[in-house]
């Protein structure tokens, strides 16, 4: 993870870095699904989880930079796998509330409808706000990154992309009813 | 910054909690009077999740690229055997 820190995070240097912790950490990972009766596809299921759940943290600075990786990943995916084994077995999910290590996926038909419109009719300006918002970018990166010339036109650009962003969300809440419940 | 502009920035200093608390105690009282913004204020939230759910799809992508790549070249032959071994019934 500290290469991100060093060289930037860009698609090259996290296909660098998955490449590495798949390396390092998915034997593990698939050795204790295995034990545990699970299948391949669960193993890299599970274990693609955790890697999304490692990013986030990491991006948002809630993870010591020297953590051992291997080990963490290997927590992470017996949490979730004991979760799921747990979700399985009852069906009613009472005693998960510790939920929030789970990455949800945007299943309401709604916010797949959004999603898919955003992403075809407005790439760049998701491009951006993901960039500083999700892979938490600093905006001199920010600027690098998409050819702005300073910090300025790349913070307006970033405000403008999300004003139009949430014109689309406000305009297509009233198609898609249920997305402002 | 046009004034549209500077709003969206308020609102994201509020949600994101990165104004003082002074500021803050102003915006709420003025959230409370003002309905149009109050609903901008929901969009916002509604747009920073969406943001989110963008942002881990796409590097859901990515990795599942990872995944194939590493599944697919021969050059990690013996790391792909491995695993594979571990699901040999």
């Amino acid at each position: 993870m500290e290469a991100l820190m060093i060289s930037g995070n860009t698609k090259a240097t996290r296909e660098a870095l998955f490449i590495a912790l798949y390396q390092k950490a998915f034997p593990a990972a698939a050795k204790y699904i295995s034990k545990m009766g699970g299948s391949f596809d669960e193993a890299k299921d599970i274990f693609q989880d955790a890697l999304v759940i490692y990013y986030e943290k990491a991006v948002n600075n809630q993870i010591a930079i020297h953590v051992n990786e291997k080990a963490y990943l290997l927590g992470i995916t017996k949490n979730l796998w004991l979760q799921k084994y747990r979700e399985d077995r009852s069906n009613v999910p009472f005693d998960s509330a510790d939920i929030d290590t789970a990455v949800e996926d945007a299943n309401e038909p709604a916010v797949e409808k959004l999603l898919y419109y955003l992403e075809t009719a407005g790439q760049k300006c998701m491009n951006i706000l993901k960039a500083f918002y999700y892979d938490n970018l600093p905006v001199k990166k920010l600027a690098d990154l998409f050819g702005y010339t300073s910090i300025h036109s790349a913070t307006v650009q970033k405000y403008k992309c999300l004003e139009k962003v949430r014109d689309t969300v406000k305009q297509k809440s009233l198609t898609y009813e249920d997305f402002l419940k | 910054m046009r004034t549209s502009l500077n709003e969206l920035k308020q609102i994201e200093d509020h949600l994101l909690r990165l104004s003082p608390p002074e500021d803050t105690l102003l915006f709420e009282a003025k959230m409370i009077l003002d309905t149009n913004l109050r609903g901008n204020v929901l969009l916002q939230q509604r747009t920073y999740s969406l943001v989110q759910q963008y942002g881990r799809k796409q590097l859901k992508a990515e990795i599942e690229a990872v995944h194939q790549q590493l599944f697919s070249d021969t050059t990690h032959r013996t790391f792909v055997d491995k695993i594979l071994s571990l699901f040999k019934k």
